[in-house]
């Protein structure tokens, strides 16, 4: 392996451009650091002062704030890594990750796109592809079509209907080169069947710009379990574990754990395996996900391949003792699997250890997780043992209406997973923002449920435990009684403020408030 | 007013418009104790703040009768006061639980008396103008309707693209489209107006 020997006591690459923002582009700049590579951040507009541009070690700007201005600009991405001489470029999740086209831009330029080659992204970010590759290894798939459904011609319309007529209702009609639940529809009806598909095509077209969609039968309740893989060029996949990630709104995820709650040693042996007979079906390299749905019966059916880093890769990584992101590198250089990476798939099916990951975003909980933007005030991550927080994000800073409203992740790592929830709650409670709202109470609400603790974990958990308006009301109650009860109280001083020279009450507070507005 | 110096008067304390729901409760708070406007029926809540810093402090809450022996603690955060209106109403900030809530005070004789004068004015009725502005911030993807356009309750008015999905909004009841204060393509911001109904 003379790849090998040239890799030996070196780092994969000298430099790297991270074509994301947010808190994947902070951690990958984290993993470049950690391989003594140099970091190349791009940014739009409103990125101009964003976290992912701190971290990194060349900055260069894209464009104004559309995504397809910028993070989107696979041109001009491509032209950032050559002006400033890096060697690979690592996609992050979302924007390019999934693109074909763009991972072949860029090994047409000469660089190394950090993920599976564009070939295999073709043949499996396909999700109908993906779907005829799982049945040709005799993986299950969710009943439904495997073929694109010709939405534009009224005329075969009615070959669409008849097949979702065999498929049965409720049905979810989902884009081919979806993912997150953009260009996806549930279908209660026959006669709902034509809008649903036209809607969710033209969401696909300009989501993902591919407006190809499919049908599948909607399987409720189920669980939606997911396995982490690697693979070398030399053909070598591996299976580091699986995670649940059940709760879900909108068919995006809000909680995912590692390891899945009651699955036997045997269940997990095949569910894996499934996974990587899929993965070396296509020939993957590098890192992505195979993701299932469990049935009530203990049934697996396979989804989908995200052929990219998921968001919540953290909570493998804490279980398995591996940094995903640094083996990416490795095998995008053209490193065999590491034996971290191989002794950490032989104990994926019996893990040490519990891990949780909670999204928080601005979204309302209290109507339907609607997105949000605005700037933050104070932002106090949690610490301490078993506590792992990704985020690019600092007190004080605006968070743009144009991208994912994610801005943090708060991974929990402990002995079980009953000490991994109560850390959880614990966590939780050190975390504070405030000037914008956030997915936190929902996240609260789910780390002290008994059912969440019960493991009665399904993609229905929300409807069916979380009542965002009634916990809101109960909040807003408190909140009014708080700041009226306040009114009557001297306030102590802000820690900010105690060394200052005493003065009287009044001109403390003032100084207080003028030092604690923040900018709006 | 961000303190109330006389122990004899009280606070009106609603959410600010900003994080305003409908059916939220107005409460009329004194020293340690406050009932909620509308429940004068129902005994007043006894409660008081602990301070732990300066922005920090548990809420004890006694337990309404029956309800055991233990007030009912929760931290909350209480941010800075964020601005004081030219007529006397403080707006600050209080996180419970992970929920944001923007809080008016204003003193309860002085909120009383504005509303004896403005009783009186007509209220807006069912034949008033609707105002729909944007629960969210993104960009107008669709417009399907235009001035003088008659809708009916549920009909689709436009489409806002925000975070990559698209959202309908629907009319709320059966109108005429007064105006269109957006075109598709615009970019808008949480609180904009989109369409005006009547």
């Amino acid at each position: 392996m003379q790849v090998v020997a040239e890799l030996n006591d070196s780092r994969p690459f000298s430099r790297v451009l991270v074509a994301n923002r947010g808190e994947i582009a902070v951690r990958i700049i984290r993993a470049c650091r950690e391989l003594g590579m140099d970091s190349v951040a791009v940014y739009s507009d409103p990125d101009r002062h964003a976290g992912h541009v701190r971290a990194a070690d060349v900055a260069v700007r894209l464009g104004p704030a559309p995504a397809s201005q910028s993070y989107l600009a696979a041109n001009a991405i491509v032209e950032a890594a050559l002006a400033t001489g890096a060697q690979a470029i690592h996609p992050g999740y979302g924007f390019l990750a999934e693109r074909a086209s763009f991972a072949a831009a860029v090994e047409s330029a000469g660089l190394t796109f950090v993920g599976p080659d564009s070939r295999t992204i073709a043949a499996i970010g396909d999700k109908l592809a993906g779907r005829r590759i799982a049945r040709s290894v005799d993986v299950p798939v969710v009943p439904g079509t495997l073929e694109p459904a010709a939405v534009s011609r009224p005329e075969a319309l009615a070959g669409i209907i008849a097949a979702a007529e065999e498929i049965g209702y409720p049905l979810l009609v989902k884009a081919a080169a979806g993912g997150g639940g953009r260009g996806m529809r549930r279908v209660g009806r026959s006669e709902d069947l034509a809008v649903a598909l036209l809607a969710a095509s033209e969401e696909a077209q300009s989501a993902f710009g591919d407006g190809s969609v499919y049908l599948e039968r909607e399987i409720r309740p189920a669980r939606h379990i997911e396995v982490q893989l690697l693979g070398d060029a030399a053909g070598r996949v591996v299976a580091l574990g699986e995670r649940d990630c059940s709760i879900q709104r909108r068919h995006q995820k809000l909680v995912e754990e590692a390891p899945a709650v009651g699955l036997s040693e045997a269940g997990r042996k095949d569910l894996h395996a499934m996974a990587v007979r899929i993965a070396s079906a296509v020939g993957l390299t590098n890192a992505a996900t195979a993701e299932f749905l469990y049935g009530p019966d203990g049934s697996f059916w396979f989804l989908e391949v995200n052929a990219r880093i998921q968001v919540e890769h953290g909570v493998t990584e804490l279980v398995s003792g591996l940094d995903i992101v640094h083996e990416q590198f490795w095998l995008a250089a053209g490193a065999p699997l590491s034996a971290g990476a191989i002794s950490a798939a032989e104990r994926a099916a019996s893990p040490g250890g519990h891990a949780i990951e909670v999204r928080i975003s601005l979204e309302d909980p209290a109507r339907a997780f609607t997105p949000l933007a605005g700037r933050v005030g104070r932002f106090r991550m949690a610490a301490g043992p078993g506590v792992r927080v990704d985020t690019a994000l600092e007190p004080g800073e605006r968070v743009p209406p144009d991208y994912d409203p994610l801005v943090a992740k708060l991974m929990v790592h402990a002995a079980d997973r009953p000490a991994a929830i109560d850390r959880l709650r614990r966590a939780l409670d050190e975390t504070e923002i405030d000037g914008v709202q956030t997915t936190l109470p929902f996240h609260r609400f789910v780390a002290a449920s008994a059912a969440f603790r019960a493991g009665d974990l399904s993609t229905d958990f929300v409807e069916t435990y979380w009542d965002g308006p009634m916990a809101r009301r109960a909040a807003v109650h408190q909140a009014l009684l708080a700041a009226g009860l306040a009114a009557f109280e001297s306030i102590p001083t802000p820690a900010l403020l105690a060394d200052q020279p005493a003065g009287l009450g009044w001109p403390a507070a003032a100084r207080a408030e003028a030092i604690d507005r923040w900018p709006r | 007013m961000a303190q109330v110096t006389n122990p004899d008067e009280s606070l009106r304390v609603v959410p600010a418009p900003a994080s305003r729901a409908p059916g939220d409760p107005t409460l009329i708070v004194g020293k340690g104790s406050a009932t909620t406007v509308g429940e004068e029926q129902a005994a007043p809540v006894t409660a008081r703040i602990e301070w732990l810093d300066g922005e920090h402090a548990i809420l004890a809450e006694e337990p309404s009768a029956g309800a055991g022996p233990d007030p009912i603690r929760t931290r909350v955060m209480l941010g800075p006061v964020r601005r004081r209106t030219s007529d006397g109403i403080v707006i600050r900030e209080v996180v419970v639980d992970g929920w944001h809530v923007e809080v008016e005070l204003e003193l309860e004789l002085r909120a009383s008396l504005r509303d004896r004068a403005r009783r009186g004015v007509p209220a807006i009725g069912p034949g008033g103008p609707i105002e729909i502005l944007a629960q969210l911030p993104g960009r107008i993807v669709g417009l399907s309707v235009g001035p003088g356009d008659a809708v009916v309750a549920g009909q689709q008015l436009l489409v806002i693209e925000a975070m990559k999905m698209h959202n309908e909004l629907r009319a709320p009841r059966a109108a005429t489209v007064e105006r269109v204060a957006v075109a598709v393509g615009d970019g808008v911001e949480l609180g904009d107006l989109l369409v005006v109904l009547r």
